[in-house]
């Protein structure tokens, strides 16, 4: 079997520095929706570094994998279907 | 007519062993689950709910500290599967026990934060904010202290010499758990604190 711990090691690294980076943005005078847009890019690819790399998700089969992947964009539908109505309650 | 004739295999799961599927669908499950707590987090939110700039009330750096230490307890816990897959049951064990004390030691971290708000009067229910962040922040430790316990039990295993390079299937399991607590802990580290 393949020793994969410099790719673990490697991956741990890169995930620490996301987090450092993702801190920094928090506190960085830019503007709100560039903001969420990167917290989200990071937080993202920092979980795909985890499923594929530490969950091992790379190697199974394309089935799998989109029985995970599938949730999420319904995740992000339900999420828009349920702000629907918040400007009314602004307007209101 | 041969009844006894196979039926061709084409298994779309491939290698994956039935405990290793049911992981994954409780995986999605509870995925699905705390999608919901941050989902309603982000409605409350965007309801025009009373919301905290980053930092203002919660400590960051702490938080920062304790999502580095998940992600050194993944590495850990990768590590301990690592070992036993080449047959090293000592490093399966040493591994392990990294795993359960960064847990233990994330756990200690999030009560040392949670006496400190309440000391300050922040407690659940002191807004919609406070109900958010004691509600998925608690759900999220009650999923690190079951993979605290759930450690334990296969560190007891492997203590007794259970796991071989041939047998390390739970371990793969308990590693799909605990890198989704990593996993999920990510999202919740950057909606409830930094966002």
């Amino acid at each position: 079997m393949d020793d994969h711990k410099s790719i673990y090691i490697k991956n741990a690294v890169w995930l620490a520095v996301l987090t450092l980076l993702e801190v920094g943005v928090a506190f960085l005078s830019i503007s709100r929706m560039g903001q969420i847009v990167l917290l989200f890019a990071f937080a993202a690819t920092k979980m795909m570094m985890v499923a594929m790399i530490y969950m091992h998700l790379r190697y199974e089969t394309k089935v799998l994998q989109w029985i995970l992947f599938i949730p999420i964009p319904a995740g992000i539908l339900f999420t828009i279907a349920l702000m629907y109505d918040i400007p009314f309650s602004w307007v209101g | 007519m041969n009844q006894t004739q196979s039926i061709p295999l084409n298994d779309p799961f491939g290698k994956a062993t039935n405990g290793k599927l049911g992981m994954w669908l409780f995986i999605i499950v509870d995925g699905l689950s705390f999608a919901g707590l941050l989902i309603a987090g982000g409605a409350l939110r965007a309801g025009g709910a009373e919301w905290p700039a980053a930092g203002e009330v919660l400590n960051i750096p702490l938080t920062a500290f304790n999502t580095f230490l998940l992600i050194c307890t993944s590495f850990t816990m990768v590590m301990a599967l690592n070992a036993i897959q080449k047959g090293d049951q000592s490093g399966l064990s040493k591994f392990l026990t990294y795993t359960m004390l960064g847990g233990i030691l994330f756990l200690g971290i999030q009560a040392w934060e949670y006496y400190h708000f309440i000391f300050n009067d922040f407690v659940l229910t002191t807004s919609i904010y406070a109900s958010v962040f004691y509600v998925t922040t608690c759900f999220h430790g009650l999923h690190v202290l079951s993979g605290v316990i759930y450690i334990a039990c296969i560190l007891r295993a492997a203590n007794l010499g259970v796991y071989s390079a041939d047998n390390w299937n739970n371990v793969e399991i308990l590693g799909l758990f605990w890198h989704f607590v990593d996993l999920v802990w990510i999202l919740v580290f950057t909606i409830i604190y930094l966002i």
